[in-house]
């Protein structure tokens, strides 16, 4: 069992690894976000792990990772957000979202 | 309370029972804040929050299954689109809908523009659309209503 | 017993870890990225929690691992439509 929870830890940080090459490649700030989120879960997988493997008061790091994890996403958005609100409920400049979002239909 | 009733929960799982008496303590002052910084505005009804439990994990079991097929898959099948989608759902339980919509086989909330949800389906010809209805009502039956979709 | 159930749930939840990478690193867009990321992860990471919860010395610990996943799915559910939303709000941009 110690090694399969072993290897497992490992493949869980290769996996983290394709989502460094997206950080590294971007191409927008959100798609790093992305990576930086899956990371953030991976993260918290690798220390479930880990937990089974050695201590079980690492569980309570993961929980801190989860909530960072999500913090940081939230403190992303509010940055990218021209305002710096962050809220997906306000009005937004409606009229160009035609133009650039594609084949957009309206149904529902 | 529920809320007393969650953040009481949350308070044991993470201390244990030695705590008790700060965790009383702490249960009340965070339930305080929490209902200053966001006061009920809607009877939720938790009994109605666990019935969905079950087609919700459901849901988000699928919806993990169809994107790892679709990731391992040769041509990947992407058919990207976006849905307006409006409903009689007051503010909050629309956010509640574009979370849970988002964890939901194919579709993907982005917030919500003039009270319609913006939601981004992963292949538009998949009919993942044809399950948002059933979403909205479980959500309307939570917080109690019965509200009608306007396509 | 105990221990097949976590090698079983344990392989099934990095077959779901890896699909998300793979999506993430693969999917055309970024809206297709993100839902490979939001549903792709919080299952690899549910199967997991439940794997390890074989392994688990006391209640407890089930309960802590449950707290960790909820939490986590409650945050992708929350935080997946505002990453989606800047994404559009940045995309709009010249």
């Amino acid at each position: 069992m110690t090694i399969w929870l072993h290897i497992l830890a490992i493949a869980l940080l290769a996996s983290l690894g394709g989502a460094l090459w997206r950080v590294w490649r971007g191409p927008s700030q959100a798609d790093r976000m992305m990576a930086a989120q899956l990371i953030g879960t991976g993260g918290v997988a690798v220390l479930m792990v880990l937990a089974a493997l050695q201590d079980w008061t690492l569980l309570a790091v993961a929980f801190a990772l989860a909530t960072l994890a999500a913090l940081a996403a939230v403190g992303f958005v509010k940055s990218e957000s021209p305002d710096g609100a962050g809220d997906p409920e306000e009005a937004p400049p409606a009229t160009e979202l035609r133009g650039t979002v594609q084949d957009r239909t309206r149904n529902g | 309370m529920h809320r007393a009733l969650l953040l009481g929960g949350a308070w044991l799982t993470l201390t244990g029972a030695e705590a008790l008496v700060l965790g009383v303590l702490v249960t009340g002052l965070s339930v305080w804040l929490s209902l200053r910084l966001l006061p009920a505005k809607h009877p939720l009804a938790l009994w109605r929050l666990a019935q969905h439990l079950p087609r919700f994990l459901a849901g988000s079991v699928s919806g993990g299954v169809d994107v790892a097929r679709r990731a391992f898959s040769s041509d990947m099948r992407l058919n990207p689109g976006w849905l307006e989608i409006s409903s009689d759902l007051p503010d909050g339980a629309r956010v509640a809908l574009g979370g849970e919509l988002s964890l939901m086989p194919g579709t993907l909330s982005a917030g919500s523009e003039d009270g319609k949800l913006l939601v981004h389906v992963l292949d538009t010809s998949a009919g993942f659309d044809s399950a948002i209805p059933r979403e909205v009502e479980d959500i309307a039956a939570i917080i109690g209503q019965t509200p009608k979709v306007r396509p | 017993m105990a221990d097949i159930a976590t090698y079983l749930l344990t392989g099934l939840g990095l077959v779901f870890f890896i699909a998300g990478t793979v999506g993430l690193i693969r999917f055309p867009d970024q809206f297709s990225r993100l839902h490979a990321l939001t549903k792709g992860d919080n299952l690899g990471l549910g199967f997991i929690a439940l794997g390890v919860a074989f392994q688990t010395d006391t209640w407890a610990q089930v309960a802590m691992l449950v707290l960790i996943w909820g939490l986590a799915l409650l945050a992708a559910g929350t935080v997946a439509p505002l990453v989606a939303r800047a994404a559009l709000t940045e995309s709009r941009k010249p």
